[in-house]
C-alpha cells in the first residue's frame, strides 16, 4: 500500500506548529486577500512566506500556498507577486484554480496543483490538467469507487504531470463540507454581497431556515434541521479503503479553525494512516480517534460523498458541537533546557492534579498534557490558584508568553 | 463636513465599491485591494471628506461593502 502524504491547514503561526508538532507531512495556507478564507484568517502576509517556507524547510515538511479565489484583472500584480515570493523563498507549490494563475505559474516555474475548486471529477479531466501541475485535488462529491477509478487510471494510462513524476491525487478527509459542489455558492453574494468565492463568505447556509405555505402562512421547520448546512466530512471510521483507493494525498480543511483543531485533527489522522499501514487499524482505535475528533470544532460528522450518499445529513446545530472547549488559565513564564522543565504562573482560575491541559504558542503551536502530579510553587500539590507558579517536565521547549489552557467539558 | 472612512488593510478587492460609486474608489493594480481616491491617510485609515449630496450613495455602497472596512461618518 502506498503511504499517502497528510496535509494540513494552517492559519496561523500557532497552527503552523500545531500541525509539525501533530506528524503532518505538509502544510497549506493562504495570503493576503487571494484565498478562499481570507475573511476569517486574515493575520498572514506575504512577509510572512518567508518564514513559513524556513520553518516548513527546517522541519522536512511541505509547505503549498493556495491562490484560489476567482481572480479579477486588478488582482494579477498581487498574484504575481505572490507567486514569485512563493519562488524566491522554496514553496513547493501554488494551488490554484484560475487559468491566469495556472499561466503565471508556468511563466515562473512555479509547480502548481489543481484546486478543488476546478471541481474535477474525472479521468478525461485529470488528463487535460496533468501537463501542467503535479497534484490534482478532486471535487469532493465523488464517492470512493469514483475515486478508486480515477488512481487506477492514471496508473494505467501512466499520466504524467508536468514534473515527469506520476500525476498525484488529493481528496478532503475532515473538515468542513457545504451545500455547493466544492465552493462554487453564490448564497452568500446573493444575500450579503460577500463572495464566498473571494474568501468572504458569512456562512448563511449554517443558519435554520423556514418555509413558508404562502397561501396558509404556514410555517414550516424541517425536521429541526438545518437544511443548507451539511455535517462535517470525517474519514477515520474507513481510512483503510482511503488508503486502498489509492489517494496520493490526504487534506484536512480547516485553515479558519483553531490550533487545537489542527493539532488534533492531524495527530488522529497521523496515527489512523500510520495504523492502516502497519496493521495495527481497528475499532477500538477508531472509538478513540472519534471522540477525540469530537472534542475539536465539528457540526457532527458523516462519511460525506464517498460511500455513495447522495443526499447530505444535515446538521443539527447552528455551529460546532465539539465536546470540549478551552479555558485559560496560566502563561509561560519560563522553560529549563537544561532538564526540560516549563514554568507557568496561574493568572485565572486553578487547575487540579489530572486535568487535560492545552499549550498554545505562536512558536510552539499546540500540544496537550495531562498531569499526573502537581509541582505547585516548588512543592508537590494537587491544586493551583491564581499567582501560584507551576512547573512539570515537557520534552520539547516551550517559550515565555506560551499560554496554558484547561480543557473542559462543553456546555452545547 | 461629512467623511468615508476606509480601513484599507481588511480590504480583498471585491470591486463593488467601484461599481457602486467610480468616483470615488478604483482599484490599486498594486495589490488588488479598494483606494479611495484623494483620501488622507491617518493612522492606518483613510478618510475624505465628501459634500452632504454624496452621503446617501456613501452608506449605500458602506452597506454592500462584505468586509466592512468601508464607514461613513456624518
Amino acid at each position: 500500500m502506498k503511504k499517502p502524504e497528510l496535509l494540513a491547514p494552517v492559519g496561523t503561526f500557532e497552527s503552523l506548529h500545531a500541525a509539525i508538532r501533530a506528524g503532518a507531512d505538509a502544510i497549506y495556507f493562504g495570503v493576503e486577500q487571494l484565498n478562499m478564507r481570507t475573511k476569517s484568517t486574515p493575520t498572514i502576509t506575504i512577509e510572512d512566506i518567508a518564514e513559513i517556507a524556513k520553518v516548513c524547510q527546517q522541519h522536512g515538511i511541505k509547505a503549498y500556498l493556495t491562490l484560489n479565489t476567482v481572480m479579477y484583472d486588478h488582482d494579477m500584480q498581487l498574484a504575481s507577486r505572490i507567486i514569485r515570493e512563493c519562488k524566491t523563498h522554496g514553496i513547493d507549490a501554488v494551488i490554484a484554480s484560475d487559468y491566469a494563475i495556472f499561466a503565471m505559474c508556468r511563466e515562473f516555474g512555479m509547480p502548481l496543483h489543481i484546486s478543488t475548486q476546478a471541481n474535477v471529477s474525472n479521468i478525461e479531466s485529470v488528463s487535460f490538467f496533468a501537463p501542467m501541475a503535479d497534484v490534482i485535488v478532486l471535487a469532493r462529491e465523488l464517492t470512493i469507487k469514483q475515486v478508486a477509478h480515477i488512481t487506477s487510471e492514471v496508473q494505467r494510462r501512466n499520466l504524467k504531470g508536468i514534473s515527469g513524476d506520476l500525476i498525484k491525487i488529493e481528496a478532503f478527509v475532515h473538515g468542513a463540507l457545504c451545500m455547493a459542489v466544492s465552493g462554487k455558492c453564490y448564497m452568500s453574494l446573493h444575500e450579503k454581497n460577500a463572495s464566498a468565492n473571494r474568501g468572504a463568505c458569512v456562512q448563511n447556509c449554517r443558519r435554520p431556515y423556514k418555509v413558508t405555505d404562502l397561501e396558509t402562512g404556514n410555517e414550516l421547520v424541517i425536521d429541526d434541521e438545518y437544511i443548507m448546512s451539511p455535517k462535517d466530512l470525517c474519514t477515520i471510521d474507513f481510512m483503510d479503503q482511503m488508503i486502498e483507493a489509492g489517494i496520493d494525498v490526504f487534506k484536512i480543511e480547516g485553515r479558519s479553525k483553531s490550533a487545537e483543531y489542527t493539532y488534533v485533527t492531524t495527530k488522529c489522522y497521523r496515527e489512523a494512516i500510520d495504523a492502516v499501514l502497519d496493521g495495527s487499524y481497528n475499532p477500538e482505535k477508531i472509538t478513540y480517534w472519534l471522540s477525540e475528533l469530537e472534542k475539536v470544532y465539528n457540526r457532527g460528522f458523516w462519511g460525506g460523498y464517498f460511500m455513495g450518499k447522495k443526499l447530505g445529513e444535515w446538521s443539527k446545530d447552528p455551529g460546532s458541537v465539539a465536546t470540549e472547549k478551552k479555558v485559560y488559565i496560566a502563561k509561560c513564564t519560563r522553560y529549563f533546557p537544561k532538564i526540560k522543565v516549563a514554568e507557568f504562573t496561574i493568572e485565572s482560575g486553578q487547575t487540579n492534579t489530572g486535568d487535560t491541559l492545552l499549550i498554545l504558542g505562536r512558536n510552539t503551536g499546540a500540544d496537550k498534557i495531562t498531569l499526573t502530579e502537581l509541582v505547585v510553587n516548588g512543592s508537590k500539590g494537587s491544586i493551583a490558584k491564581r499567582g501560584d507558579k507551576i512547573t512539570f517536565p515537557f520534552e520539547s521547549v516551550l517559550r515565555p508568553g506560551d499560554k496554558l489552557y484547561k480543557m473542559v467539558t462543553s456546555d452545547a | 463636513m461629512p467623511k468615508i472612512i476606509h480601513y484599507r488593510n481588511k480590504c480583498i478587492g471585491c470591486n463593488i465599491c467601484y461599481e457602486s460609486q467610480p468616483e470615488y474608489w478604483r482599484l490599486s493594480r498594486k495589490d488588488g485591494k479598494a483606494t479611495l481616491i484623494g483620501a488622507k491617510l491617518k493612522k492606518e485609515t483613510y478618510i475624505l471628506e465628501i459634500p452632504e449630496c454624496d452621503v446617501e450613495a456613501s452608506k449605500t455602497t458602506a452597506e454592500h461593502c462584505p468586509t466592512k472596512v468601508i464607514k461613513v461618518s456624518v
